[in-house]
């Protein structure tokens, strides 16, 4: 039987009954860190050295936080992953207050927001432990809930916990890109539970539908000028996405940039560490317009070879979540791909000026010390329900 | 152990990863579109944006007199630009521009505040106040050398040469018909630079070398020029003269050695009204008033009241007109009606179709009627009875009508044409103006009459001296003109402008005739006040009342060259306006005197 089974999968195991380990999940994650604190020190070191005189500044402390992270990835992966059902409550009580704590002193602004708590020595966005948080939380709702989920009314009062959250998120830290993100992996997870597809399908053409009118009315606004100054940044925002030259001085200033970046890359790049853009042009070039660099220096070719890591990423999910022992850890891996897959897409179309700019990292490159902590626990999380896989379940 | 997983969530999963792929794929395409088919348009726009241009000033040609005399050369100057990136203290900037380049705040303020890689705020500011700049040390505050227009002798033949504008560019006379040859090319360095501006040192660097302009080499000469300059000052100053024109040239080949035209202004400062000029216009504003009051007087009496408008002009524009007014060329920008020195070319026309003889008598009882029209001669008696020679040494009209009327309207009409004088002269001078003449079939006797003794038409100063030139030269027209050829660095020709002599516009007997009798004119005649002991001097004077007839301002002229029997150089002075005296024999001639009495035996050695 076991040669049947070897065929099925790149995992390692000498037996029947030995614990699956998915080494390509783990190998992929480790590139993809590597890759991004090479792209963190071109795209920063030029800045880096004129503000702080240390060319490795956003390199070591990147450096740092994935080391941390790693260490916690690797404990999240020895713990079983049920322990995590014991602190469903607790974990939303936590998201909630740490989110609080942003109006106190202890919150930090930058960038003219405040999404940052200081704990200790290290700054922490709440923001992307209410992300951790809200997957266990969900996974374990949705066990709990049974049956319940097949009735329009279930999947309501599913989505009110992270819709709280999500508005949380949105109105007291001004964040409402990991907002959105949190109500997506929401959506994604109840996607998934749910046996239905009439009613997703449904809302999918409304949402769809809702945001083309919201940007036709913002166009009309536009047209006359006393309505015009009534638009806020998200409305001036809109209209930069769609033709960012005309606002080249204001807020077309970043999609043009990066549009210029992966624009002057060409098929084959200027080569690792020759962007220009990167000098100051592009503004957060390490940070959520990383991606903008690296298709300047690698070119269409080393775009594509980020994307295919990221797609391979997100196959390992599924095939583990689809493997998963039992329904909690599926919908913890699901939670994890969602939120993968969300901020890669959104981020490429964000450099790609494919949606409106929106603060957005891209997974594991991104400059971000919290991000990609907590996105190697997730991976913890991942690689935990991966090894509870019994070879003879499959 | 919570619920099972079940078949359709496994099928959920899948159609998640599906979607998700689908996605990267579309992105994909996005890339696809960005990164080849909108690649080249994008690396355009980054170019642009990552590199700087700065453009280095090409040296502009100088211009020499016949002698290798610089009359116009190039000195450092600096321009001071703002780098907007690296600005620091905008309002320090501000405040210290202002008061270094003595501009209006606003003026800067808009330079200063405008994003853009660099930003010129002014050029051509002295060498000593850039340097000055440069030391405070304002970061984002550049200060560039160039060149600039640097004319050593001020106001020496400012109508001739022209200055230049701030762009290097000619403004007017010689700088702008010869711009091709002066301004020479422009470098430029192409530097990449980060967002700050900041010049990215490993990134090569692109340098175009510029090309300095040619040298221009004139046939002016300076010493002539600055003589010929002083009497024209002189004889402005004594006769409280409004202008003064003086042209002289040489008759064989056309080459002009000096062109005044008094007041003149300092090249240096084109943009500085002279108080000569001021005052001139104050005369001239004067006389308008005047003018202006007594029409008004008269139409109020016809009880015609209609209340004149004054013309509202802005200070700009009235400024603008001053300076146009103040940059014209008298010989050349301007006509006038050239009075008696024309009838020379009635003397002409008249030989060449063999309309007179020399020895051909003529009484003059003081007037001569034409038609209905009694035309007077300038000596109230009359000269009697008189033959050709003497007719033009009294330069007595009803002699010349006759000679017109003799030749007919349309021959003479012919004549002018076939002299050269219906068609501008071609010198090498920006807005020369054209003869302003009657049409041939509006030539009645009258006009025939006035014609032949140089009234009722215009042209200008430069026109008649060419003309004359044209005559006594052996009959062959010239075109006037400056420049004799472009030099390189190194003094090598590139290109000459010299002009060949013309067609053939009077036999060289009629030529010879003439020579011999504007000799006469000076040795026997009106024009004894230009006579030198030892040179053999033709000439021709003028006294032409300026228009309106009836200001009681008149024109006197006087054109005269020598040897009069091998004319080497001819010379036109138009003295307009004078007080006092007014005779173009009295007080023209001996300027053309003095100016040969030193030219003469310079041009000899």
């Amino acid at each position: 039987m076991a040669t049947r089974f070897r065929t099925v999968q790149g995992g390692r195991r000498q037996s029947n009954n030995e614990a699956y380990f998915d080494y390509s999940l783990l190998f992929t994650v480790l590139f993809l860190i590597g890759f991004g604190l090479m792209m963190i020190y071109s795209s920063s070191s030029y800045k880096a050295n004129l503000d702080y005189e240390d060319s490795a500044f956003f390199l070591k402390k990147q450096l740092t936080a994935a080391l941390l992270g790693i260490v916690c990835m690797v404990v999240v992966s020895r713990i079983p992953y049920h322990f995590w059902e014991r602190l469903v409550v607790p974990a939303y009580i936590t998201s909630v207050i740490l989110i609080l704590l942003v109006k106190t002193p202890l919150g930090i602004t930058s960038h003219g927001a405040t999404r940052w708590i200081r704990i200790w020595k290290f700054s922490l966005q709440p923001a992307e432990v209410a992300k951790l948080c809200m997957i266990i939380f969900l996974a374990c709702l949705v066990c709990k809930m049974g049956k319940q989920i097949r009735v329009m009314k279930g999947l309501i009062a599913l989505m009110i916990p992270p819709g709280i959250i999500a508005v949380m998120v949105w109105r007291i830290t001004k964040n409402m890109s990991s907002a959105i993100i949190i109500l997506g992996i929401a959506m994604l997870m109840i996607f998934v539970a749910s046996p239905d597809y009439k009613r997703f399908i449904i809302m999918a053409v409304l949402g769809i539908v809702g945001v083309a009118l919201i940007v036709f009315a913002i166009v009309k606004m536009a047209e006359s000028p006393e309505m015009m100054e009534k638009l806020e940044f998200r409305g001036l925002r809109i209209l930069a996405w769609l033709n960012p030259e005309a606002y080249a001085d204001d807020k077309g200033f970043q999609p043009l940039q990066a549009l210029y970046a992966i624009g002057s890359g060409g098929i084959f790049g200027k080569g690792l560490g020759e962007s220009i853009q990167k000098l100051g042009f592009l503004p957060e070039a390490q940070n959520d317009m990383i991606f903008s660099i690296i298709c300047e220096e690698l070119g269409l070719f080393g775009a594509m070879a980020v994307m295919l890591l990221f797609l391979l990423l997100i196959w390992r999910c599924m095939i583990i979540a689809n493997n998963a022992p039992d329904l909690f850890g599926a919908l913890l891996v699901v939670g994890v791909m969602g939120h993968l897959a969300i901020q890669v897409i959104l981020n490429i179309a964000v450099c790609t000026n494919v949606i409106p700019n929106t603060g957005i990292s891209l997974p594991f490159i991104s400059y971000g010390g919290s991000s990609v902590m907590f996105l190697l626990v997730e991976i913890g999380i991942v690689l935990n329900v991966g090894r509870s896989i019994r070879l003879k379940d499959l | 152990m919570s619920s099972k997983n079940k078949t359709y969530n496994r099928k959920k999963v899948v159609a998640l990863f599906f979607f998700c792929m689908a996605a990267f794929f579309l992105l994909f395409i996005r890339l696809i579109d960005l990164m080849i088919f909108q690649s080249a348009y994008y690396t355009d726009k980054s170019v642009q944006l990552h590199e700087r241009e700065r453009s280095i000033k090409a040296a502009r040609g100088r211009i020499l007199d016949r002698n290798g005399v610089v009359l116009a050369d190039n000195k450092t100057v600096c321009t001071i630009s703002v780098i907007h990136s690296q600005l620091e203290d905008q309002e320090a900037v501000i405040a210290f521009l202002c008061e270094k380049l003595e501009l209006s705040e606003e003026f800067v303020r808009k330079r200063v505040e405008k994003v853009s890689s660099m930003e010129r705020i002014r050029s051509n500011v002295p060498k000593e106040l850039g340097d000055e700049i440069r030391e405070a040390d304002l970061p984002g505050v550049k200060v560039d050398e160039d060149y600039k227009r640097y004319y050593p002798y001020d106001a020496l033949a400012s109508k001739v040469l022209g200055f230049t504008g701030g762009d290097n560019q000619g403004i007017i006379g010689l700088e702008v018909i010869y711009d091709e040859y002066l301004s020479g090319e422009e470098g430029e360095i192409l530097t990449l630079t980060d967002a700050a501006g900041v010049e990215i040192e490993a990134a090569s660097e692109h340098r175009r070398e510029p090309v300095p302009g040619n040298d221009l080499v004139l046939s002016l000469d300076y010493n002539i020029q600055s003589y010929a300059t002083q009497l024209a000052k002189q004889v402005m100053a004594t006769k409280e003269a409004d202008r003064v024109s003086l042209i002289v040239m040489n008759p064989k080949n056309g080459e002009i050695m000096a062109m005044v035209d008094v007041p003149e202004f300092n090249l240096n400062e084109p943009y500085t009204l002279t108080p000569e000029y001021e005052a001139l216009r104050a005369k001239e504003e004067a006389r308008k008033q005047a003018a202006l009051e007594a029409k008004a007087a008269k139409e109020a009496e016809a009880g015609d009241e209609e209340v004149k408008e004054a013309e509202e002009k802005s200070e700009e524009e009235l400024k603008q007109e001053k300076l146009n007014g103040m940059w014209r060329n008298g010989c050349i920008n301007d006509t006038y009606e050239p009075g008696s020195t024309f009838k020379v070319i009635t003397a002409a026309a008249a030989l060449e179709s063999g309309c007179v003889a020399l020895s051909d008598t003529f009484s003059c009882p003081g007037f001569i009627v034409v038609d209905d029209r009694r035309i007077r001669c300038h000596k109230a008696g009359g000269h009697g009875a008189e033959d050709f020679t003497a007719g033009i040494c009294n330069s007595c009209n009803p002699v010349f009508v006759t000679l017109g009327l003799r030749i007919g309207a349309s021959r003479y009409y012919d004549c002018l044409k076939q002299f050269g004088l219906l068609e501008k002269t071609g010198v090498d001078l920006p807005g020369e103006a054209g003869t302003i003449m009657h049409r041939k079939d509006a030539i009645g006797n009258v006009e025939l009459a006035t014609m032949s003794f140089g009234q009722s038409f215009q042209i200008t100063p430069l026109q008649l001296a060419t003309t004359v030139s044209s005559l006594v030269n052996g009959g062959r027209r010239i075109t006037p003109h400056l420049a004799v050829e472009a030099v390189d660095a190194e003094g090598k020709r590139l290109e000459s402008f010299e002009k060949e002599a013309g067609r053939q516009i009077v036999s060289p007997e009629t030529s010879e005739t003439l020579q011999m009798l504007l000799e006469k004119v000076v040795s026997e005649g009106g024009g004894s006040k230009a006579q030198i002991e030892g040179y053999k001097i033709g000439g021709k004077t003028a006294t032409s009342q300026t228009l309106p007839r009836g200001s009681g301002r008149y024109i006197a002229s006087f054109v005269g060259f020598s040897p009069a029997d091998d004319p080497e150089v001819l010379a036109l002075v138009v003295i307009h306006s004078p007080q006092g005296t007014y005779y173009g024999g009295q007080i023209a001639a001996p300027v053309i005197r003095q100016l040969f009495e030193n030219v003469l035996p310079y041009l000899e050695k």
